[in-house]
C-alpha cells in the first residue's frame, strides 16, 4: 500500500506533494469504502479463478492423452515410455513411441491404500490426543503438548521422508515387519500382513510416514472443537456418575462427531496429495499392486516427481503427467465433496470455520 | 555427468573471466529439454538424442564430450574375485526369476567360486535416471528376448523381482547397496572409489563376444576402438554391447546438448569457446581421470570440433 510519509517530489504541483495526493486520494476511497469493496471482490473471486484455470488448463494439456489412453488409463497396470530410439508411430492423430501404454491403476490404488493406513491409524491417535489435552492434562502441561503437536505439523515433508527413507523404514524392516509378516494369521484379510517384510520401503512404511504427518491436522482441529463442547452437558454426565472415558464417549464425541470427520477429510486431503515424503520412502515401484503391507510401490503423486524428467522429452508422456495430475485432482477434490455432504447430513453444519480445504 | 561439469565451470571461470558458468544438476530429461526451450545453453546427457526427440526440439545437437561407463555392483562380503555376470542372468536376476546368489544360472558362470545362498535385493533408480537406461539398454542388447526394448528408457516399470529397493542418485545406490547384504545396484564408473570404500564388489560383464571384463581404462578403450571408426557427424552412436574380446561392454558417449542456433554471437562465441576448452584442456587427466572418464579418440573428438564449429548466433 501507498504511503502518505510527506515526502515533496521535486516536480510536486500545486503546493501538495504528489505522495502526500495520491495518499489522500487513497484515504478518500478508503473511507467510502470503495477500496475494501473492490478487495473483496477481488478476493472472491481469485480462489475460483485459480481452481477453474488449474483445471482448464490440465483438461487442454491432457486432450491428447485422454484420447490415446482412454479406459486403460483407469483399469490398466503397464506404464512404459516405449521404445525411446524406434521411429515413432501416429494412431488415431496422436503421435507416440512403439510400446508406450500408461495404466495408472496401481498408482491409484497405491494412492488410496497409503491414505487409508494414514487415517486408521491418525484418526483414533489423533483425537484420543485431543481428548487428553482438553481433558486430562493439567493447563500448563496441556499448552506444551499441544505446542509440540503443532510445531509437528510445521518439520518441512522433505525432513520427514529422509527420516523415513534412512532411519524409520530401515527400522521397521529390521525390527518389526518381519515379525509381523512371520506372526500375522494366514486367513483372509490378515494375510496380506504376511509375506515377505521387504526393506523397509513400501506400502507401511508410506502409510505410518503419512499418519505422522496427518495426525497434527486431525489432533489440532479435534482439540478446537472438544474444547467448544459446552461444560453443562459433561458436568451432567459426571454428575450421573459417568467415568471419564464414559463421559467421552456418550457426551463429547457424539458433540464434536461431526467436525472430526470434517477433520479427517483435511488429513485426508493432505495424505493424498503429499508428495516428496512418499517418493522417499515407497520403493517407486511402478506398475506394482502391492501384494502385501510390506512391497514397493508409487502413488500418482511420488510418480509425477520422480519420473516428469523421463515424461518431458516424450511428447505424449507430458500429456500424460497432465492426465495423471488431472486424476489426482479429481480424487482429492471428490473426498473432499464427499465429507463435505457426509458432514452435512450428519449433522446440519459445516466444516469448522477457518480450516476448510 | 553434473560434478564433472561442476568441476569445468570452476576450472575455467578462474582461467576466463568475462564468461561467467553456473551449473544445475537435473535429470537428463530437463536438461535436453530446457537446452531446446533455451532456458539453458548446454544440457547433458548420458544419451544421445533419439529422432523423436530431434522432432520435438528442432535445432538441438548433441556433441560427445567424453566416455564414461557404468558398473554393476554387489555386496556379497564372502565373495573376493569379481563375479561374471552377463545380460541374460542380470535380466532374470532383475525379473526375479533368479532370487538367490546360489542360483545355477549365476553359479555356472562362476565356477570354482563358492556363492552363499543369500536373497538378492535388486536395487534400481527411483529418479529417471542415464544409469538406468545405460543399464536396460545392456540388458536388451545382450538378450532381447528377456529384456524387450519397449523396457529401455531412464524411466521404467521394473518387473516385480520378491525384494527390490529403489534408490535416489547414484550415491542413494552405493550407500543404499552398502547397507543391503546380498544387493545388486548399477553406477556410474565415477562413483568407483566410493563403491570400493563401501566394500562392493565389481562384476565382470559378458560382452558381445562372450567374454567377462571388468571396467578399466584399458577394456573401456577397447570397447571404444570397436566403435568410433563408425560415429557418425551427428555424434549419436550407442556404445553398449562391443564386440571386441577385451572391451567392456556398457560404456557412452557423454554429450553436451545444444541448439545449432544461438539467440547471439556473443552467446555463440563463449559457447564454442567453452565447449572447445573441455575437449583440450577439460579433457585432461586432472579433470577426466577423477571421474574415470576417457578421453575421446582423435577422430571423435574431431567430429565434436566439427559440430562446435557449426554453431552460430
Amino acid at each position: 500500500m501507498a504511503t502518505s510519509a510527506p515526502t515533496a517530489g521535486p516536480e510536486g504541483g500545486a503546493g501538495i506533494p504528489p505522495l502526500r495526493r495520491l495518499g489522500g486520494a487513497i484515504r478518500a476511497r478508503m473511507s467510502n469504502g470503495d477500496l475494501i469493496r473492490w478487495l473483496g471482490r477481488v478476493g472472491a473471486v481469485v480462489p475460483l479463478l485459480m481452481l477453474g484455470f488449474v483445471l482448464v488448463t490440465l483438461i487442454v494439456e491432457a486432450i491428447p492423452a485422454l484420447k490415446f489412453n482412454g479406459l486403460n488409463f483407469l483399469t490398466g497396470t503397464g506404464w512404459s515410455f516405449g521404445a525411446g530410439y524406434a521411429a515413432s508411430i501416429t494412431s488415431g492423430g496422436i503421435v507416440h513411441q512403439p510400446g508406450e501404454v500408461f495404466g495408472a491403476l496401481p498408482q491409484i490404488i497405491g494412492t488410496l491404500e497409503t491414505s487409508a493406513i494414514a487415517l486408521i491409524i491418525a484418526i483414533p491417535v489423533s483425537v484420543g490426543a485431543a481428548l487428553v489435552i482438553v481433558e486430562r492434562l493439567p493447563r500448563r502441561l496441556a499448552s506444551v503438548v499441544g505446542g509440540f503437536l503443532e510445531l509437528l505439523a510445521g518439520i518441512p515433508s522433505v525432513v520427514i521422508g529422509l527420516w523415513g527413507a534412512l532411519t524409520f523404514g530401515p527400522f521397521l524392516a529390521q525390527h518389526v515387519t518381519p515379525w509381523i509378516a512371520s506372526h500375522a494369521p494366514d486367513v483372509p484379510v490378515l494375510s496380506f500382513f504376511r509375506g515377505n517384510p521387504g526393506n523397509g520401503q513400501g506400502l507401511l512404511t508410506s502409510g505410518l510416514i503419512l499418519a505422522i504427518m496427518v495426525i497434527p491436522i486431525i489432533a489440532a482441529t479435534s482439540r478446537d472443537l472438544i474444547r467448544g463442547v459446552p461444560l453443562l452437558p459433561r458436568e451432567g454426565a459426571v454428575a450421573l456418575g459417568l467415568s471419564d472415558w464414559e463421559c467421552a464417549r456418550r457426551v463429547t464425541l457424539p458433540w464434536v462427531g461431526a467436525g472430526i470427520i470434517g477433520a479427517a477429510v483435511l488429513g485426508l486431503g493432505r495424505a493424498l496429495g503429499e508428495t516428496i515424503a512418499v517418493a522417499m520412502v515407497c520403493g517407486v515401484a511402478l506398475g506394482t499392486i502391492p501384494s502385501n503391507l510390506y512391497q514397493a510401490m508409487i502413488t500418482v503423486a511420488a510418480n509425477i516427481v520422480q519420473n516428469l524428467d523421463t515424461a518431458i522429452l516424450s511428447p505424449l508422456g507430458v500429456r500424460t503427467y497432465a492426465e495423471l495430475a488431472l486424476v489426482l485432482m479429481v480424487i482429492t477434490l471428490s473426498a473432499n465433496v464427499g465429507a463435505r455432504l457426509l458432514v452435512r447430513r450428519v449433522s446440519g453444519v459445516s466444516l469448522p470455520v477457518g480450516r476448510g480445504l | 555427468m553434473f560434478p564433472l561439469f561442476g568441476a569445468w565451470q570452476t576450472a575455467y571461470n578462474t582461467t576466463v573471466t568475462t564468461v561467467t558458468i553456473t551449473t544445475a544438476g537435473t535429470g537428463s530429461g530437463t536438461g535436453i529439454a530446457d537446452a531446446g526451450t533455451g532456458t539453458t545453453t548446454i544440457g547433458a546427457s548420458d544419451a544421445y538424442l533419439s529422432s523423436a526427440i530431434m522432432s520435438q526440439y528442432p535445432g538441438l545437437e548433441n556433441i560427445p564430450l567424453t566416455v564414461a561407463a557404468l558398473m554393476v555392483n554387489y555386496n556379497l562380503p564372502g565373495v573376493k574375485t569379481p563375479l561374471k555376470l552377463n545380460g541374460t542372468v542380470l535380466a532374470q536376476i532383475y525379473t526375479g526369476k533368479i532370487k538367490t546368489w546360489n542360483d545355477p544360472a549365476i553359479a555356472k558362470l562362476n565356477p570354482g567360486v563358492t556363492l552363499p545362498s543369500l536373497k538378492i535385493t535388486t536395487l534400481h533408480r527411483a529418479d529417471s535416471s542415464g544409469s538406468t537406461f545405460l543399464f536396460t539398454s545392456y540388458l536388451n542388447a545382450q538378450d532381447p528376448s528377456a529384456w524387450p526394448a519397449t523396457n529401455v528408457d531412464t524411466t521404467i516399470t521394473w518387473p516385480s523381482a520378491p525384494a527390490q529397493d529403489a534408490e535416489t542418485g547414484s550415491g542413494g545406490m552405493v550407500t543404499g547397496c552398502q547397507g543391503i547384504k546380498g544387493c545388486i545396484a548399477y553406477i556410474g564408473i565415477s562413483y568407483q572409489a566410493k563403491t570400493t570404500a563401501a566394500g562392493l564388489g565389481t562384476a565382470s560383464l559378458a560382452n558381445k563376444a562372450g567374454k567377462y571384463t571388468q571396467p578399466t581404462a584399458k577394456t573401456i578403450n577397447a570397447a571404444l576402438a570397436s566403435f568410433s571408426g563408425s560415429t557418425p557427424a551427428s555424434g549419436s552412436q550407442s556404445l553398449i554391447n562391443t564386440s571386441a574380446a577385451k572391451g567392456y561392454p556398457i560404456i557412452n558417449y557423454e554429450y553436451a546438448v545444444v541448439k545449432k542456433t544461438q539467440p547471439s554471437a556473443a552467446v555463440a562465441a563463449a559457447l564454442k569457446a567453452f565447449l572447445k576448452w573441455t575437449l583440450t584442456t577439460g579433457a585432461g587427466p586432472t579433470f577426466l581421470s577423477a571421474v574415470g572418464f576417457e578421453p575421446l579418440p582423435a577422430n571423435v573428438k574431431a567430429i565434436a570440433e566439427n559440430q562446435i564449429a557449426a554453431i552460430s548466433g
